[in-house]
């Protein structure tokens, strides 16, 4: 296929549904439910009744999708509502369980991401993608590099000519001999978008974009946006911003537990309208917290925090006997935040007082003063999965459980039995491979590890995230006990009604700053949702 | 907006070039200043033949640490290469005969470490290390209990041989380098060479397969030094066992030194040039000043970790 | 824990594999070639597998922590070579030990400044550092040989004691303390995390870098310790003492089931790997195999080794 393809279809107009007179269909109702579908011509892509399951999680449920050309359909929903894990359907990532594809009104099956490519559909990944050290033409064209009429030579003059093309094409004047490295991730961005465009990508998947651009070039962005829709490239946006929403989206679609709840058009919606949409369900309360303890002195104390890995501004404080939680979108910088409390990423600015006193350091300064920490990736970076349950239970507290360094496998065997039988760690056996026990046993074996080192304040980054519920809700329980005990939980979560389940306050953030601070009488999900996304 | 900076044209690292360059220019100073014979026509053409071996090694050795590997048999197979040149040509007459024995060779040990290291992971300095001892084992085994020197001329003639005033050496290196940098800016492998280093899923997302281009990195490094052991053999008029043992660390140093790091896929040909130039100069001039070869080596090595030291830096 | 005792665990299954391995090895060997069940030979390969022990006992707990130490051959050389001139000048086995463990202890430090405070990568900044070693000691020796020494130090190379070479004691001295270092102290459990997952180790608050720093200091160490158990086997030392060794090292290493990932491994296990190897050597030796040979075996052992080991870490 060529690269000229340029449907003009500047009839679609700025947050519009698409119109009658062009496509010939009939109006789109403002419905709730289901999308009326007497079409004369059928949306260019379209996912019907996709199911989806991973063990233990039914992440998808009969969800419906339809693309038309030139549209931006904008894709929302909390955390975990199911938003990524469709549009990994969509390329061809993950196989739906159930459901079928259907291009232009015909049934195709897409079994791979090599399917989702012919039909023209693209992700724009950020980071993944580029080569450092090539420019940017040889990026766009990586593997398909433009050959001269003798066999082997690239034609440099034609891949620079034709990148040059397609970036003019995104209203772009990136160099295309500027090296990758040298670029920032916003032009990394284009440079993705431009490399789709080259493969006559027709349906573009935009997974929060602007989650990691300055203002400035989120507005370049929204009028390439424009012009690719001006084109007649379908987009799928997923966004959390409602600015972005309203500014750009022609329909918005909402999802919620892994459902799509409705489709709207975007001029026919409002804020507080999506905002019940995405967060409207009954709390599920196996557990309650019951009388919550008074709280008492403040534990740790931060002042105009900021750091070297993108934290901008944060302060606040715990108290002993709290559960603080901290809400926000994904990319608004809470993990940042409690890395640098912890030491993992360098400060640049602010303060950090533990009990009183000024605290520096790394990670085994912080763990000194009684701070733990329960990373959001786990395999990763909470456990060693080659070693067995029982050595990763003691590797945090080795100095406090053997002062004189001397270690004995009999007393570390015991201990980690202990911790075994009291987080209900399953297979109970210390000797066996972490690795091989599920998400939620990993996850008690990381906080069983900080509980044996005795830590007085236990930060948790995503407790529950891949967790089944039965383990989520020993898992609250624990940290009621922990803070019964006197000690603090200062507590991550992206799904809002656990904080407001679970926590005493929280702090909510936004584009790497703490925004706002919820009260225990104020802590509601809208509340929480609306500071996030930069309402009042 | 502005330009930030020049394509991957002669050499992306314009900064630090003229770093090794300026090295090279006070390294030049210095020993024509202290040592007695060191700018001598004579000398100075002893520095170009040695150089020339070594970029042989080298240039290759560029591509595979853009890939962020190592290869440590280089020397070995060299050496190897050299015994069994001596073999083939003492046995047949032929010269070809034995050209194409050692290329051979050079395919195979270097199928076999880009084998090794893609499609297994196996770490590229263990795989490399491995094969290391087996070349080395293999030199000295087929050496024993053979005379291996008295070549002909033929065979000499390659190091020999003049062609238009400028030995054949150098021409032949002045073609490789043309070659490797026609396969680095004007080769789709060229480009995969630096994708392999810099983000190799890039490559598969593309649709490209990683372990037939990576391998090629190492067959190809198979082959150059093959084809420096036959210049050897000619040089030395025989084939020794031991002959170009540790030149592989020189080559890396080169490499090292001239700006191509193991990061990402970041490199220069030019530099390698550069770098080979500084290390053959450096050894010369040491060599003069009468320190012996094992001081030049020392000093090669501090090089190398300065080098890599500032560039962590960065 | 101390795994290997407990039948069962994946350690004591390498352990017992590599034993089986050694038997089987030992029997063909020992039909083959007539000599090979002396006593006097079974002693040799006894001390010969000490010797290389007392190197790759260092090199293990490098990897172990997921580092990698290429300058031990080197740093054998020229610590004998240093050790040996202070013995012949001094006459003193006191001052010899204590000169090769003063150059092997400052090598280690070099490779710890390099690795941990340059921010080097492991397998580069060791190989810089066994070529400027390496080239040290020859410029040092300038082609000479140091030999001669006095009895007192010939006797830890070459002496008996209740029959069994000293050296072998050397080396269960070596097994024992490193042993109890990694199953038996705080430090040694943490290098094991380190070298499972560094970032995961660094997020439970053990100070990687320090732990990390330590393992080549120690490494160093025991070369240069090594170092005085070779020359008074050799009664002399030379600039390419150690040459060799490196090689033989990690193969050893490698045999004994220690991954190159880091994580796991263990100092019986390298122990055992050492004897396999010095048994093939010495097979091929009494079966009059041309010394050529030897290297190309240990090359073709290490490459097997890493083979096996990426083989299964894919299937698991």
């Amino acid at each position: 296929m060529s690269l000229a393809i340029i449907q003009d279809r500047s009839v679609l107009k700025h947050a519009q549904a698409p119109s009658e007179e062009t496509i010939g269909i009939t109006p789109q109702q403002p419905v709730n439910n289901i999308e009326t579908e007497s079409v004369k011509a059928p949306p260019l892509i379209k996912l019907c009744g996709i199911g989806k399951s991973f063990p233990g999680v039914r992440a998808l449920q009969d969800v419906s999708l339809s693309l038309w050309p030139g549209e931006v359909h904008m894709i929302m929903g909390e955390n975990g509502a199911g938003k990524s894990t469709l549009m990994k359907v969509m390329c061809g990532a993950y196989k739906a369980d159930e459901g079928h594809f259907e291009y232009q009104g015909r049934k195709v099956a897409v079994r791979g991401a090599a399917d989702a490519r012919r039909l023209g559909v693209a992700v724009i990944f950020q980071e993944y993608s580029l080569v450092p050290y090539l420019d940017v033409a040889q990026n766009i064209f990586l593997g398909r590099e433009p050959m001269r009429r003798i066999p082997g030579l690239i034609d440099h003059s034609r891949t620079h000519r034709e990148a040059a093309a397609l970036l003019q094409r995104l209203g772009s004047d990136i160099d295309t001999r500027a090296i990758v490295e040298n670029l920032s991730v916003a032009q990394h961005q284009v440079i993705e978008i431009a490399k789709a465009l080259s493969q006559d990508a027709k349906v573009l998947v935009l997974d929060e974009p602007t989650a990691a651009l300055s203002v400035r070039e989120a507005e370049k962005l929204f009028k390439l946006v424009a012009d690719l829709r001006e084109q007649g490239v379908a987009m799928a946006y997923i966004s959390h911003r409602m600015d972005e929403v309203f500014e750009l989206g022609d329909r918005v679609s909402v999802m919620r537990d892994g459902k799509m709840v409705t489709t709207l058009a975007a001029n026919q919606a409002t804020p507080d309208e999506l905002v019940s949409l995405m967060v409207g369900r009954k709390v599920n309360m196996n557990y309650s917290r019951g009388e919550r303890p008074m709280p008492g002195d403040v534990v740790l104390e931060v002042k105009d925090l900021a750091g070297t890995n993108g934290l901008a501004q944060a302060s606040l404080q715990v108290r002993s006997r709290e559960i603080v939680g901290i809400a926000g979108l994904v990319g608004s910088g809470r993990t940042e935040l409690v890395r640098t409390i912890f030491g993992a990423d360098p400060a640049t600015s602010g303060t950090i007082v533990i009990r009183g006193e000024p605290f520096k350091g790394g990670p085994a300064d912080a763990r000194r003063k009684g701070l733990a920490l329960i990373p959001e990736d786990r395999k990763r970076q909470g456990l060693a999965l080659e070693q067995t349950v029982g050595d990763n239970l003691v590797s945090a507290s080795l100095p406090r459980h053997f002062p004189s360094s001397w270690f004995s496998p009999s007393r570390a065997d015991r201990l980690a039995k202990s911790k075994i039988e009291q987080l209900s760690i399953a297979p109970a056996r210390p000797r066996k491979s972490a690795g091989k026990l599920s998400g939620g046993n990993q996850q008690k074996i990381v906080i069983g590890k900080w509980l044996l080192d005795d830590a007085e304040l236990f930060i948790f980054d995503e407790p529950t995230r891949g967790i089944d519920v039965g383990a989520k809700e020993q898992i609250f329980a624990l940290m009621d006990g922990l803070v019964r005990q006197g000690r603090s939980v200062l507590m991550i979560s992206s799904e809002m009604n656990e904080i407001v389940r679970v926590c005493d306050r929280a702090y909510v953030m936004k584009d790497m700053r703490i925004v706002g601070e919820v009260s225990h009488e104020q802590l509601s999900e809208g509340n929480l949702v609306r500071l996030a996304m930069g309402g009042k | 907006m502005p330009v930030l900076q020049t394509s991957f044209g002669f050499s992306p690292r314009v900064h630090e070039l003229p770093g090794c360059a300026w090295a090279l220019l006070i390294l030049l100073v210095l020993f024509a200043a202290t040592a007695s014979n060191f700018l001598t026509t004579g000398n100075l053409l002893n520095i170009a033949s040695q150089a020339t071996l070594l970029l042989l090694l080298a240039l290759p050795m560029t591509f595979v640490i853009m890939t962020e590997g190592l290869d440590l048999s280089l020397g070995a197979l060299l050496s190897l290469c050299t015994v069994i040149f001596a073999i083939v040509v003492k046995s047949s007459g032929s010269v070809s005969a034995g050209i194409l024995a050692c290329v051979m060779i050079g395919v195979l040990i270097g199928a076999l470490n880009g084998s090794l290291i893609s499609m297994l992971g196996i770490p590229p300095f263990v795989a490399t290390l491995g094969t290391m001892g087996i070349a080395t084992g293999l030199a000295l085994l087929l050496s024993e209990e053979r005379e291996l020197i008295e070549l002909g001329a033929t065979a000499q003639a390659a190091w020999s041989g003049i062609w238009m005033g400028i030995p054949l050496p150098v021409w032949i290196a002045a073609v490789s380098y043309g070659l490797f940098h026609f396969l680095l800016k004007h080769t789709r492998f060229g480009v995969s060479v630096i994708a392999l280093g810099g983000n190799s899923e890039a490559l598969r997302l593309a649709g490209k397969r990683v372990v037939p281009r990576l391998t090629l990195v190492y067959v190809l490094a198979g082959v150059y030094a093959a084809i420096a052991g036959v210049l050897l053999a000619g040089r030395i008029n025989g084939g020794n066992p031991t002959a170009a043992q540790g030149m592989e660390f020189d080559a890396i140093a080169a490499v090292v030194v001239g700006g191509t790091h193991f990061v990402k896929g970041r490199g220069t040909l030019f530099g390698t040039l550069l770098g080979v130039i500084l290390i053959t100069v450096l050894r010369n001039g040491l060599n003069l000043l009468g320190l012996t070869a094992s001081i030049q080596v020392a000093a090669i090595g501090i090089l190398v970790i300065a080098a890599l030291a500032m560039e962590s830096r960065r | 824990m101390n795994n290997i005792l407990v039948i069962g665990s994946p350690e004591a299954r390498t352990i017992a594999l590599r034993l089986f391995a050694l038997g089987v090895i030992g029997l063909i060997i020992g039909s083959v070639a007539e000599p090979f069940t002396n006593a006097g030979n079974l002693l040799n390969i006894l001390r010969q597998a000490s010797l290389l022990f007392l190197i790759a006992s260092g090199l293990t707990i490098v990897i172990i922590a997921g580092g990698l130490d290429l300058s031990i051959g080197a740093n054998v050389s020229l610590s004998a070579c240093l050790a040996a001139t202070v013995i012949q000048s001094s006459g003193s086995l006191l001052a010899g030990a204590a000169t090769a463990l003063a150059s092997g202890l400052a090598i280690g430090a070099m490779n710890a400044l390099v690795i941990c405070v340059l921010r080097v990568p492991a397998f580069i900044a060791t190989y810089g550092m066994l070529w400027i070693v390496q080239g040290i000691a020859y410029w040092y020796m300038s082609g000479t040989i140091i030999h001669g020494f006095p009895s007192e130090v010939r006797y830890i190379g070459i002496g008996f004691t209740a029959g069994i070479p000293i050296p072998v004691y050397i080396m269960l001295a070596f097994l024992l303390l490193g042993t109890l270092f990694t199953q038996r102290t705080t430090w040694g459990r943490q290098i094991y995390a380190i070298g499972a997952n560094p970032t995961a180790a660094s997020l439970s608050g053990i100070p990687v870098n320090h732990r990390v720093a330590l393992v080549y200091v120690i490494s160093g160490a025991m070369s240069g310790l090594a170092a005085l158990v070779f020359l008074a086997r050799l009664n002399s030392a030379e600039a390419d003492l150690g040459d060799s060794l490196m090689l033989q090292a990690v193969a050893a290493v490698l045999i004994g089931g220690t991954s190159l990932f880091g994580g796991t491994g263990t100092l019986a296990g390298t122990l055992l790997g050492c004897l396999v190897l010095t048994v093939v050597l010495n097979g091929m030796n009494l079966l009059s195999i041309s010394a050529s040979w030897q290297p190309i075996v240990t090359g073709a052992i290490v490459i097997a080794s890493v083979l096996f080991d990426a083989i299964g870490r894919r299937n698991r």
